[in-house]
């Protein structure tokens, strides 16, 4: 079972209805958890949402308790909440992206993807990670093609992976693809 | 009898009625045996027992009003603070006895012909609305949210003939979910292009439209299409919406079902051609119309993304209250299916006072001068009618 913790976004059940096509899904607002489903999870996932990783101290507290105990992952807002939470700093950007769809390219060398493959996807945010960032076991693994801007991290020990973009979005090239392998992983 | 003498008999009568389009023109509802206005205590009731007949036998089987922009705040649990408002209704309903079918092209001459005061006053002029469009803005840098639409509201003190300024629109604009109501104290008329909700057995569509052109002698439909492919701006704008629309509608279809039908389409209407796209969903077994409604309104293209939060920030600039402006109206059938539009292009008339919203969005790289100006255009259209 898949747990999706919603902060309130406009995107979250486009996120449920993606990983709907794997497994059961329960979606929970971010301050209604139900801890009895959240024990049962094998796969907690963050969605997307407004404002910033600080707002949502209570999806902090659940990242530092299921870490490397249950696989997480990080959309957006959720990518950012989990940086944040690994002392990355999540800052506003000059440029900002909400509607657009940009190249993306696979950069890591540990990806469960292949490297320098590329894709078309669906970004919406204001803020991003400020680098350099370095946390054990993580790799940043897909940046934007063009401004570089840390697009997916991967910690391949903990299993915990994380998109800027949206893989949910329909601005994004087989964004299904994308959740299958690393729900297999 | 022929079919045009219908628009005298309503009017002599003095009965309230509802018009509303069809596929092939309209439809008159009249004979009304029940009316219901909405408080935040009786909605939820009141949808529920809509559609538990679940068996539709008659063509006048069903409940056909508006919900109000405040109402269906509070139905999804975002709260308003006080503001003013001309203490309007937050919803009706009527329980028709008689509907009519009208051609496309209405005829109604006034019998006794009303002199309107064409003079309006708009509630934000051009500096209070810029304080507010660059308050959004950090907004939008803070992430707090997208995109967001800012009500602009011009309004006037007359009598007006409701029929004869639905008449009038009709003739050059026939927007596919125009509608007027005409009751005792009140009247609305609207050219609405936005369909909501159509839902018919298990299936549920959406049409959403973002983006906005104003037609010139020199523009074409093609040549619109190709302006909005490559404009960035309203690019943007359009994808916001068509994944939130996605996302409403995932909550109430099954899984893998929600689909985009139409994608980023255009539409031609008197003055301007819009942006849309169609989408639609097979719905899960064990959902109501409530659920339905909850999950739809108010519907995202005319507040902003994401929805609640920007619901939030709207309710805490915006001074007056939108009253009907965006939010719904259409019928629910005994057996559940529905079709709602957004209220917008529309006059509201209550108590010999009248009322025009309209909204524009903010993105991070709109301009506060042209949004100022696009809701003048919209509101135009309208205006024009008092002349």
């Amino acid at each position: 079972m898949i747990y999706i913790i919603d902060h309130k976004d406009s995107f979250t059940h486009n996120v449920v209805h993606q990983f709907e096509n794997f497994d059961d899904v329960y979606c929970d607002n971010f301050n209604d958890i139900k801890q009895s489903k959240l024990n049962k999870a094998k796969v907690v996932v963050f969605s997307p949402g407004p404002g910033s990783p600080k707002d949502y101290p209570n999806t902090s507290k659940i990242y530092k308790e299921l870490k490397g105990k249950k696989k997480i992952i990080g959309i957006c807002l959720g990518f950012q909440q989990i940086l944040y939470c690994e002392r990355g700093k999540i800052v506003q950007q000059n440029k900002i992206y909400h509607g657009y769809q940009s190249k993306i390219k696979v950069t890591g060398n540990n990806s469960l993807f292949k490297k320098n493959q590329k894709f078309t996807v669906g970004r919406y945010h204001s803020l991003k990670l400020q680098e350099p960032f370095a946390a054990k076991n993580f790799e940043i693994t897909m940046r934007c093609d063009i401004s570089h801007t840390a697009m997916a991290i991967e910690n391949n020990i903990d299993k915990i992976y994380g998109f800027q973009f949206h893989p949910e979005s329909f601005l994004t090239e087989n964004g299904n693809l994308l959740i299958k392998k690393i729900l297999s992983a | 009898m022929t079919k045009l003498d219908h628009l005298k008999e309503i009017t002599e009568s003095k009965k309230p009625f509802i018009i509303y389009k069809s596929d092939k023109g309209f439809d008159l509802f009249t004979n009304f045996s029940k009316k219901i206005i909405l408080t935040n205590k009786n909605i939820q009731n009141f949808i529920n027992n809509v559609s538990k007949n679940k068996s539709k036998r008659k063509d006048t089987d069903l409940f056909i009003g508006f919900f109000g922009y405040e109402i269906l705040n509070n139905l999804i649990g975002v709260k308003i603070k006080k503001q003013n408002s001309l203490k309007f209704p937050k919803g009706i309903f009527y329980k028709p006895e008689k509907r009519i079918k009208l051609p496309t092209r209405l005829n109604y001459k006034p019998i006794k012909p009303i002199k309107f005061n064409k003079n309006f006053k708009v509630n934000l002029n051009e500096d209070s609305y810029s304080n507010i469009f660059n308050k959004f803005k950090k907004k939008i840098k803070s992430g707090e949210t997208y995109q967001i639409k800012i009500c602009t509201k011009y309004k006037n003190a007359t009598q007006i003939d409701a029929l004869d300024f639905f008449c009038r629109l009709t003739k050059t604009n026939i927007a596919p979910e125009a509608f007027m109501i005409k009751d005792k104290n009140y009247s609305i008329i609207s050219c609405s292009p936005e369909n909501l909700i159509t839902k018919k057995n298990n299936f549920i569509t959406t049409k959403p439209i973002a983006g906005t052109l104003k037609k010139t002698k020199k523009l074409n439909k093609t040549k619109a299409l190709s302006f909005f492919k490559k404009n960035i701006k309203e690019t943007k704008e359009h994808n916001m919406i068509v994944d939130m629309e996605r996302s409403d509608l995932s909550k109430v279809c099954r899984p893998g079902s929600v689909k985009i039908i139409k994608k980023k389409t255009v539409e031609e209407y008197r003055d301007l051609y819009h942006y849309v796209s169609l989408i639609g969903g097979k719905l899960k077994k064990k959902v109501s119309s409530l659920d339905i409604i909850k999950a739809m309104m108010p519907g995202g293209s005319v507040i902003g993304c994401p929805k609640i939060s920007t619901l939030n920030l709207l309710n805490t600039q915006e001074k007056e209250g939108r009253n009907i402006y965006t939010g719904s109206f259409g019928y629910i059938n005994f057996n559940g299916d529905m079709r709602f539009n957004i209220i917008i292009r529309s006059v509201l008339n209550y108590q010999n006072y009248s009322e025009i919203s309209v909204a524009s969005g903010v993105v991070i790289d709109s301009n506060a001068k042209h949004e100022f100006n696009e809701n003048y255009i919209k509101a135009k259209a309208l205006m024009d009618l008092y002349k």
